[in-house]
This record gives structure tokens, sequence and C-alpha cells, in this order.
């Protein structure tokens, strides 16, 4: 916050136009007080968005039907088969996790970066991560035989005297997951204080939602006292979120790392994880920001140059990832392990060819697309692409977890896996609650981070400023977006 | 608590200001700014937040708190798994980080609420809603005698509109 804003350059410094930096401006907002009435005039419902809410709602309801349904028939009906025992649930719990990783990246680790495009996408992305990470939250519940039993993975003092088995990866994600969760809704929490507080003074039609945000903004001010110590807490914030976002994927990647499976048993998971996880959090980022900078009217916030620097680094994670790839072919190949061999040649020329071939020419071919400037800077392709990286990143963990329990150590166990009716309700019920929450939230609080853009805004001045800002306020070339771009 | 109140449009009118107040010994200074401003923070010159003890006492107890309970759970049912000691530090190190993040970064939320006396029910003396849209707000507490010079101060320094609190 406070620490971000920085002095403008000297008037003379040689001008980039139309490069994305990590110093992204915005020059067709002029004032504070054009800050506030676009961002605050988002949140007023929509039939769009009525719609939208009502078919997130519907998909949940098919979902919540077939977990009722699977409930009291048993987990038989989604589709196991031994050998292989984990499947859609926990291919999509690894997925939402990781999506649920952009939004702790852009907040907190482009924030210790000074990485000035992050301000108007991160609250955008910060919402994403707790919403990812609720759903996460409930596939392992979903997996569970008797899910009302769930409680026994959090250790409390109980009559039995037991305590959980604290050497077994998945109590490991029990904390990394929830700590995680309460972390990143503390960070988006305290992130929306300021905010909330210009809603609160804002609002003068509904006195109930005046009364709301009072509470909700807990008598925030705006003194320099507050600000100060809002800084600090922030910054310090950021930094804890750092480390936990590097480690609660690892912690995931634990759950097959720790195995003796071939394909899951390997040292690199964990970067590779994480690597993966921000390239498909990033992913989604682009799908939701897109079509809300469109129908929002957010166009002059959400510019073509944050676009641009975020798609860099979409290109920069689909290179690790992708160099993971090759990476396990490399071991695999080098390794001499038979085994190790035999699978990494039948994921890539067994049953599973079909998912192995989506999952490269989503991860690995197509976002080379991104080292064209062009098409960084053209909303509909960065669209498109975002689609086809969620897509690429599920299937990443459908090809790490089906073809390696279908093909391990002993021929005779060799089976197939096919998903069934209830798991794929249960997937789409996952994105119809994932996306209620998300509506939900862009229409009550703001999806712009109001006092953060506030820092970027040239402030109004008597005289010119003695670091270069004169009373008009200065910005680096712009390239207009078009209008129509996404029709 | 009495005291005057200046309204400001421009950044540059309020830093001067304060920078006037300050010069003259008027009396404690309190900025009302919509964002933080380096400019602002310069010329009120407050000390370091002391944010940063909450962090680093909370990240100390978590951290030990998290190795203890781990510790403390596998001695009290003691289960050899994979021939691993019963107290394995390198897993636990797993708890000792989650645990240290969690009491850490909640720890730091309640020093950045102690300092910044929130959550509060009534809003202070000088607070007006205009502080959170565009302008910056100048509070000086002083007494009656010296409020006339603040407020001279206060206009003098480019303030649209000033008046007396309490």
């Amino acid at each position: 916050m406070a620490t971000l804003t920085q002095p403008l350059p000297a008037r003379d410094e040689p001008r980039r136009p139309n490069i994305a930096t990590a110093d992204v401006q915005l020059p067709a907002v002029k004032d504070y007080e054009q800050v506030d009435r676009e961002i605050v005039g988002t949140l007023h419902p929509t039939v769009a968005w009525f719609i939208g809410l009502g078919v997130a709602v519907f998909f949940l309801l098919i979902g919540i039907a077939a977990w009722m349904y699977q409930i009291y028939s048993g987990l038989g009906v989604a589709g196991y088969n031994p050998p292989v025992m984990w499947g859609v649930y926990i291919i999509t719990f690894v997925f939402w996790v990781g999506i649920g990783h952009a939004g702790t990246l852009i907040s907190a680790i482009l924030y210790l970066f000074r990485a000035g495009f992050r301000t108007t996408i991160y609250r955008c992305a910060e919402a994403m991560t707790v919403f990812a990470v609720m759903t996460a939250g409930l596939f392992p519940i979903l997996h569970l035989g008797r899910p009302w039993k769930f409680f026994w993975l959090i250790p409390y003092p109980n009559w039995r005297y037991i305590w959980p088995q604290f050497k077994s990866p998945l109590v490991w994600d029990v904390f990394a997951i929830l700590t995680y969760l309460t972390i990143s809704s503390t960070f988006l929490y305290v992130g929306l204080i300021p905010d909330i507080a210009v809603l609160r003074d804002r609002e003068n039609i509904s006195p109930m939602r005046k009364r709301i945000f009072s509470v909700l903004s807990l008598g925030w001010r705006n003194t320099d006292s507050e600000w100060r110590h809002f800084a600090r807490a922030y910054l310090f914030l950021a930094a804890f979120s750092t480390p936990l976002v590097l480690s609660v994927h690892s912690v995931v990647s634990f759950d097959f790392a720790m195995s003796l499976v071939p394909g899951w048993h390997t040292t690199i998971f964990a970067p590779y994880f994480v690597a993966g996880a921000i390239f498909s959090g990033i992913g989604m980022v682009f799908t939701i920001i897109i079509p809300l900078r469109k129908f929002f009217g957010l166009r002059h916030y959400v510019t073509i140059n944050h676009l641009d620097a975020a798609a860099k680094l979409a290109l920069f994670t689909s290179l690790l990832v992708g160099c993971a790839y090759m990476n396990e072919w490399f071991v695999a190949w080098f390794s001499g392990n038979e085994f190790e061999k035999a699978f990494f040649a039948n994921r890539i020329w067994g049953q599973w060819w079909w998912a192995s071939a989506i999952l490269y020419t989503c991860n690995m071919v197509l976002p080379l697309s991104l080292f064209s400037q062009k098409l960084r800077r053209t909303p509909a392709w960065l669209f498109i692409i975002s689609f086809t990286i969620n897509i690429g990143m599920w299937f990443e963990r459908f090809v790490i977890v089906v073809p390696s329990l279908s093909h391990e150590f002993e021929p005779w166990q060799w089976t197939s896996y096919r998903p069934t009716w209830v798991d794929y309700a249960i997937l789409a019920g996952s994105f119809g609650w994932f996306s209620m929450w998300f509506l939900l939230f862009i229409k009550q609080l703001p999806v712009i981070a109001i006092s953060e853009v506030k820092e970027i805004v040239p402030p109004k001045l008597r005289k010119a400023h003695p670091h270069g800002i004169d009373p008009a306020g200065r910005h680096f070339e712009y390239e207009a977006d078009t209008p129509g771009e996404f029709s | 608590m009495r005291g005057v109140l200046g309204a400001f449009h421009e950044l540059d009118a309020a830093v001067s200001a304060i920078e006037a107040l300050k010069e003259n010994r008027i009396g404690a200074i309190r900025v009302y700014t919509p964002t933080p401003r380096h400019e602002l923070e310069q010329a009120i010159g407050a000390p370091p937040s002391s944010v940063r003890r909450y962090t680093l006492i909370g990240g100390l107890l978590g951290v030990t708190f998290g190795y203890w309970i781990a510790i403390w759970t596998s001695d009290y049912w003691p289960l050899v798994v994979g021939g691993k000691p019963i107290a394995s530090w390198v897993p636990y190190t797993i708890f000792g980080f989650e645990v240290m993040v969690l009491v850490g970064g909640l720890s730091t939320v309640a020093g950045l609420f102690i300092n910044s006396r929130i959550p509060r029910l009534t809003m202070m003396v000088g607070y007006d809603p205009r502080f959170s849209h565009g302008e910056y707000g100048v509070w000086v507490e002083c007494s009656p005698e010296n409020a006339r010079t603040a407020e001279e101060l206060l206009r003098e320094h480019g303030a649209v509109e000033v008046r007396l609190e309490r």
C-alpha cells in the first residue's frame, strides 16, 4: 500500500509507449472521485448478473443432488475401480487448489516485487483464491465414505485419547489448506477494509447496507496513523503469504510424491506443482477478468498493458511447467528404472495418450503464442488461451492421477477408469459453487481495489511537484482500448 | 478533544499546511487521506509502526506450538511409522511452518487492530466522508486560544473549508 506509492520518474525519462512494464499507469483515470464513482457503480445488480447467478446455483444444485445420491448409495457410484481409488475428486481438488494460487501470487508476491500491474487485478484474483480454496476443501470431504467424520483429521482433545498421524501427508494437507484458507481470507478482508469504508461513505440509499458496511469497515477513518499500521501489516501479511503459496502446493504434491507409485515418486513434484498451480491460476484470472472488464466497463482500469504484463507471467510459468514435463521424461529414461520407463511410455502411447496430448497441447504448445506481443495484447485471444490453460491443467492432474494408479507395478492389476455421471455432476457442481460465490462477491464488494488504484492516480496539486508530477497528471503514451474487441 | 479541521482539495496544500502547523507548534496533528501518500508521511514524520513486533511474537509462538503439538501427541501415542523416530523433526517442520504462518499472520492483523484502535463503534471528531472520497483533512488539536492561529494557517495554505470541532 503506502510503500508501493513512489514519486513518478522525472519528465525527461525516455518513454516506452505501449510496452507493458511493472509500472503500469491508468491514463484514463483522472482523479480519485472518478475512481469511486466508476468502481462503486459496478455494484448495481443487472439482469445478466441474475441470469449468471441462476445458472451457477443450478449447477450447484446438480452437484448437491449427486452428492446426496452418493451418500445414500456409497462411494461405489463414483466410478472407482480398484486399484484406481483416486479419480475425478482428487483431480478436481488439486485443480482448484492450483487455481487458488494465482490470487496470493498476484496480491502478495507481485506486491513484494513492486509489480505495479497487479494493482487493478489483484482483488479479483484474491477473491478467486478464497473461493477456489473453499471449493477445493470440499473434495477431500466428498471423497470420504463417512463425510460427517471429516473433523477427525483435526487435532483436538477427545475422549478416545487419539490424535492424527502427523507423519501422514494427508494430515499435512489439512494443515496447509486450512492455513492457506485462513490467511488468504484474512489478506482479502484486510485489503478490503479501506474500500468498505468508501462504500460506507458513498452509500446514501439503503440504511441497511450503510449499517452493514459500517460494521464491516470496523470504523475505518483513513487517518495517517491507520494507513501507517495498515501498510506495515499488509507488508508482513504479504511476506508470510509468499512462502505459504509455495508451501501449500508443495504439500499437495507430497500426497503423491511420498508414495512409491511410478510417476508419483519423484522429487521434482513440489516445484512442478507450484509452477503448474500458478500457471492455472493466471489462466483462471484471465477467464474472469476479461469478461469483467468488458461487462463492468473497466477497460481503462484493466488496460491492455495490464493484460500484456500478466500474459508474460502466464508464458513464463508455461515454460516452467513445460520444462518440468520434459524433465520427467528425461529422468524416467536416465534413471534406468524399468517401471518408470514403462510408465512414461504408457503415459504417451498407452490408453491415456489422448489425455496427455490435450495436456501437452494446452499447456506447452498453445501458450507459446504469447511470445507474440500482438496476441498478448488481444483480449479475445487471451480469453481463448485461458480456457485452454484451464482444460490443460485439469488434464495434467488427470494424467498424474489416473495412469499411475491404473498402471502400477503388477501387470495383473492394470485396469481402466471411467468417471460416472456422479463424478461429472459433482465436477459441474464445483464450478457452480465457485461461480455462485464469485458472482455474489462482485456485486457486494469492489472487484478493483479502490484505495490502491488511487495510489497510482496522480493526486490533485496546486503547482508542479518537485518529483515531476504536474497538476494535470502525466502518463506514458497510452494505446486506447478498441471498442467491441470482445465481440 | 478540541481542535481545528481543515479540508484540502490538493495534496501539496495539505503538506504545506502540516509543515506550517508543525513549525508553529500548534498541537498534535492528524491527517485524513483517501490513500496513503509518502508526501504526507514525510511531513508528519511519524515513527515506524510497531505492528512488526506482533508479527515476530506471533510467528515465534506459532512455530513453537506447531512443533510442540506434533511432538507431544506423537509421544503420547507412540507409533513407529516407516521406521522413522517417534518424533521426526523433518515432517514436523511442515507443522511448525504452517502454524507459524497462521499465528504470525493473525497476530499481525491483531497488531493492526490494536494500533489503529479498530474496531471502533463511533467515528472520531473531525472525520468527514469526503476524506474517503478525494479530499485531504488536517486536524490539529489545540486550545481555544490557539484556534484562531491554526485557522489562519490552514486557510493561508489553501484549505477550502476550516471549522472548529469538539
